[in-house]
């Protein structure tokens, strides 16, 4: 029995059409086969032949039938099912293009549109929508995202530029603060200027995180530079007094030194040696807190007095041999100082040195200025503490930060010495210990006076024929006393005081009675009246005639009277002294 | 701070003058005459020198004392250290001398006159 074939059917069209012509050709044989079997059939069979190939040939025909119209049935399905499937495919290629058009054009559109700063309403107004609604729904969450992407990256990006710019602006603002707004404003605090002058004077940070910092710095160097220099300022108004009394105890004790003799006068060395050392310490206290030196010399001081007065200041002043020819003098100016250096570092040579070594101390002229070399027979300095010794002379360091704790009196020197431009020098020694040569240069030397022509005029007088018991005015001048005493001496006319009478007033303003006598003005001291007395006789007399006797005899009898008056107390029993000629 | 006119002075101490002596021998009296016996060498201590340029005519110590501005027990002690050096000589005043060198009559007269005056 033939079965249609179904898939083949649905499988081609030609196939499909064939078959209607197959069903009746079917029947059609099967009916010339029933009516062959019929014939060919026995007769006796034959009624039963055709009966049963009549009922075989019409269920056969029914069956074809049957099977011819679920055929079409199956057939118009089959139709109906490609027409379906050819709209979905048709439907889904649409879909893919406007997928692959939404994905490759209007997506990248819409992102650029974004970008460029159109909204999202507007960039899908204009854009080519989609027609499906999932994909339009789609491509507006893809474009509102963005969108809202967009807009969160460009605020980023533009608060990421925001903070470099603040960035470089603190680094540069740091930068200028540490490199010249810190340091001109320390400059600034250390000549004492206050600390509101200091922050408007300046141009500081805008950021707080560095102005309140720096504005804190500079209050507190303010305030602790207002401290120290308060501090200085206190103790050097304070040690002021002190040298202000030190110099008048000296005074009073050289006074009290001429009054008193005997027992009294060695308790009086002592205490005089005492305040002399505490002149020093004194000293140098002040000049360390920026004061001053406690005394002034209004004159030129001779090398010997320098350098006694500097000896005269240490402890150990009898260890010290000074080793001195030379008749320089030095500047009124300079000579506190230089004797204070001198005294720092004899006082230094004697500490370091055995109690029972001598330190010596020697003067030479050189043309460079005058050489004075200390020298100690102690330890040998250790080169790190020569070196330490070199760099505290050399005042390089002037702060006081740098002070350590006793050792002031290298200091003192470092500063006296970059003051007066003196050099000193420390090399060892070869007397086995440490020598020091400072160089005094040649401008704190004073001015030669020209004591030759003195001397040589008394010479003459003295070789004169002149044998009387009364002899030459005694205040003829020293060399010495020449250059202590300068301007009176060569101001004055050459004949102010040789005649015995003269006028009052005539010379100077200065009053005598015909006799000679000094007659006192009236506010004047009679120590100045005294002094200014005996001016004219430290005149160079070599061109004048030689005085007369009676002013001989005056300042003779004055001169025996203080002397007398001076020693009342020292020798209160002069006995006859032994006779040596 | 006052800048008395003590500054006009020297800066040495006696006790550097003495070289830290306060005793003097008794060689020498107040109205002893010394006359000096050599001329000042070099390196000499200046009053030494000073002495030495003063005595060459005879002088009394209190004179040299005035003269130097020192005490006269420091230059008592100044010329007993020339003394030993052998660089001064001492005597008594001798009492001829003395008449010769009193002031004139008219001067003491003066002085007479200055004192009643005061």
């Amino acid at each position: 029995m033939p079965v249609p074939a179904r898939p083949r059917q649905r499988r081609s069209v030609k196939g499909a059409r064939s078959l209607p012509v197959a069903f009746p050709a079917a029947l059609l044989v099967t009916a010339v086969g029933g009516a062959v079997a019929v014939v060919v059939a026995p007769a006796g069979a034959r009624g039963w032949v055709a009966g049963t190939a009549a009922v075989a040939w019409g269920c056969l025909a029914v069956v074809v039938a049957v099977t011819a119209r679920s055929l079409r049935r199956a057939r118009r399905e089959a139709a109906s099912r490609g027409g379906e499937l050819e709209t979905a495919r048709n439907h889904w290629m649409q879909r893919g293009a406007e997928l692959s058009q939404l994905v490759n054009a209007t997506l990248p559109g819409l992102v650029r549109q974004i970008k460029g700063g159109a909204r999202p309403a507007d960039a899908l107004a204009h854009a080519s929508a989609p027609s499906d609604p999932h994909l339009r729904q789609l491509a507006e969450v893809f474009v509102t995202e963005v969108a809202a992407a967009h807009r969160r990256a460009t605020g980023a990006e533009g608060e990421l530029r925001a903070l470099r710019e603040e960035l470089a602006q603190g680094s540069a603002e740091l930068e200028r603060l540490t490199t010249q707004t810190l340091p001109a404003a320390v400059a600034l605090l250390r000549e004492g200027s206050s600390a509101d002058t200091v922050l408007t004077r300046f141009e500081w940070p805008r950021s707080g995180l560095l102005r309140d910092p720096a504005e804190w710095f500079v209050r507190e160097l303010a305030y602790s530079e207002r401290r120290s220099a308060a501090a200085q300022a206190a103790s050097a108004k304070a040690l002021s007094r002190v040298q202000a009394k030190t110099v008048s105890m000296l005074a009073d004790l050289r006074d009290m030194q001429d009054r008193h003799g005997g027992e009294v006068f060695g308790d009086l060395l002592r205490l005089d040696h005492s305040t002399s050392q505490l002149g020093l310490m004194t000293d140098r206290l002040a000049l360390l807190m920026g004061g001053r030196s406690s005394r002034v010399w209004n004159k030129p001081i001779v090398v010997e007095s320098i350098l006694r007065g500097a000896v005269g200041r240490i402890a150990a002043y009898r260890r010290v041999r000074l080793h001195n020819s030379s008749k320089a003098a030095l500047s009124g100016f300079a000579a506190e100082g230089v004797m204070h250096l001198l005294a720092e570092l004899m006082d230094n040579a004697a500490n370091f040195s055995p109690p029972i070594d001598e330190v010596h101390v020697y003067v030479e002229e050189r043309s460079a200025g005058l050489v004075v070399t200390i020298e100690d027979s102690g330890l040998k300095m250790s080169d790190a503490a020569m070196r330490r010794a070199e760099e505290a002379v050399s005042g390089k360091v002037t702060d006081l930060a740098s002070l350590q704790g006793t050792r002031l009196g290298l200091a003192v020197v470092g500063r006296l010495a970059v003051k007066y431009g003196i050099s000193v020098n420390y090399r060892p020694s070869s007397r086995g210990g440490t020598g020091v040569v400072v160089l005094l240069p040649p401008q704190l030397v004073a001015q030669q006076r020209e004591p030759v022509v003195a001397e040589r005029s008394r010479r003459d007088q003295d070789s004169g024929p002149a044998p009387v018991a009364v002899p030459e005015p005694v205040a003829v001048p020293e060399p010495v006393a020449a250059a202590a005493e300068p301007l009176p001496v060569r101001t004055r006319t050459p004949d102010a005081d040789t005649a015995p009478a003269r006028p009052v007033g005539a010379a100077g303003g200065r009053a005598a009675t015909p006799g000679g006598l000094p007659v006192r003005a009236p506010g004047r001291t009679m120590a100045e009246a005294e002094r200014e007395r005996q001016r004219p006789d430290a005149a160079p007399s070599g061109t004048q005639p030689a005085p007369g006797p009676a002013r001989d005899a005056g300042s003779r009898f004055g001169a025996f009277h203080r002397g007398r008056h001076g020693a009342a107390s020292g020798t209160e029993d002069p006995r006859p002294a032994p006779h040596d000629e | 701070m006052i800048r008395k006119p003590v500054d006009v002075g020297d800066p040495d101490r006696l006790y550097m003058v003495t070289g830290g002596r306060s005793e003097a021998d008794d060689s020498f009296d107040l109205v002893t005459l010394v006359v000096s016996e050599s001329e000042p060498t070099q390196g000499m201590q200046s009053e030494h020198v000073r002495i030495l340029e003063l005595c060459r005519h005879p002088t009394a110590v209190v004179e040299i004392s005035a003269e130097l501005a020192l005490p006269v027990t420091v230059v008592r002690i100044l010329l007993g250290d020339l003394h030993d050096m052998g660089k001064v000589s001492a005597r008594h005043p001798r009492a001829a001398a003395s008449v010769a060198g009193l002031p004139e009559t008219a001067l003491l007269q003066e002085v007479l006159h200055g004192l009643r005056n005061l």
